[in-house]
């Protein structure tokens, strides 16, 4: 399937289920993991490969 | 223009700008903030050629000292290290709102527990106690009792970091159920929105519903106040109705607008890089 085409999966690496990509994913975003709850952040797009995101930091927002 | 998004995470704000940004042919380098060293004479490689920053950091350290250096290096970066300064700071916003005569709520910061609860007794109850640094409605607390006071000081001196010992505590607004969010472009309104919750707390983040905000000529003259006051940029002005007018309580340096794009008329987005595009010009200019 093509890169950041709707429908592209990763697989979580907390609990190796498929993870849905949003269209044209991009290095930085956070996808959830709908099975286990997990962050990731997505570190490659081609082909997508993801980690599990930083944990919220007290000065992080706006 | 080529432009660097300085961030660590990209959300869908960010995805907005990128998106905007690319479909009118801006060259655009992503920079991981997570990866940079910055040292005194020399930008990191990333920096090389871009024209203008935009500081999208998601943690209000990083945006601090990273556009402190780009500042250093010269390199045109929005917001400036000033404004982010202040805007990232309650206590400094509070006193920049305050000299510029931007209405705020009333604010006393302290340093001890038996200090801030005579400011806490002085103000009555309810009233809020904020950290100095921090958003999405996080750690804010309602104070509606002695008692409550006594053990969130205690908790706060006990628990806290050294930040927490600020003691930051504000007279109680009692807004309508809702506060407004204005993003504007160096003091000109791009789009307002309405924040509605039973909450106390109507972020966004916090799930408060929103809608659309006309701007009237009262906000749109405290919007183009508190940017200047903060240093301008692009920047988030939070407003709560006072009965017939409005008080300013917090002015966003790194502001999301997602949530705005989604109830306001105006295309958010294309409106941000419609004005970076004249903040590019000028800056080319100045360099010229």
């Amino acid at each position: 399937m093509a890169r950041g085409e709707r429908g592209t999966m990763a697989e979580c690496v907390e609990c190796g289920a498929d993870v849905s990509l949003p269209d044209s994913p991009e290095v930085g975003e956070i996808v959830d993991c709908t099975t286990c709850g997990a962050e990731l952040e997505i570190t490659e797009t081609d082909p997508v490969t993801v980690e599990i995101a930083p944990e919220l930091e007290e000065d992080w927002g706006e | 223009m080529h432009l660097g998004i300085l961030y660590s995470r990209i959300r869908r704000d960010e995805k907005l700008l990128l998106s905007a940004l690319r479909e009118r042919g801006h060259e655009v380098t992503k920079i991981d903030v997570r990866e940079q060293r910055f040292g005194f004479d020399t930008p990191p490689e990333d920096f090389d050629s871009v024209d203008l920053v935009v500081d999208r950091c998601l943690a209000t350290s990083r945006s601090r000292y990273a556009t402190r250096f780009l500042d250093a290096y010269g390199i045109p970066v929005i917001n400036s290290a000033a404004t982010a300064d202040v805007c990232a700071d309650k206590v400094k916003t509070s006193l920049t709102l305050d000299s510029a005569g931007i209405p705020t709520p009333a604010t006393e910061v302290a340093f001890t527990t038996d200090s801030a609860l005579q400011s806490i007794e002085r103000f009555g109850y309810p009233c809020v106690l904020k950290p100095v640094v921090g958003s999405w409605g996080r750690l804010m607390a309602k104070v509606e009792s002695r008692s409550a006071a006594e053990a969130i000081l205690e908790h706060k001196a006990t628990l806290g970091h050294y930040e927490h010992k600020v003691f930051y505590v504000q007279d109680f607004v009692p807004k309508p159920g809702r506060d407004l969010r204005v993003v504007a472009a160096d003091g000109v309104p791009i789009a307002g929105m309405a924040r509605s919750s039973e909450h106390w707390l109507t972020n966004a983040a916090k799930g408060a519903s929103t809608a659309e905000f006309e701007i009237d000529d009262e906000a749109r003259g405290l919007a183009e106040g508190a940017s200047t006051a903060v240093g301008g940029g692009l920047l988030g002005i939070d407003l709560m109705e006072t009965g017939g007018s409005y008080t300013v309580h917090e002015v966003n340096h790194t502001v999301e607008f997602k949530a705005l794009d989604d109830v306001a008329e105006a295309d958010v987005p294309e409106q941000v890089v419609d004005w970076l595009e004249t903040v590019a010009e000028d800056c080319e200019v100045t360099a010229a």
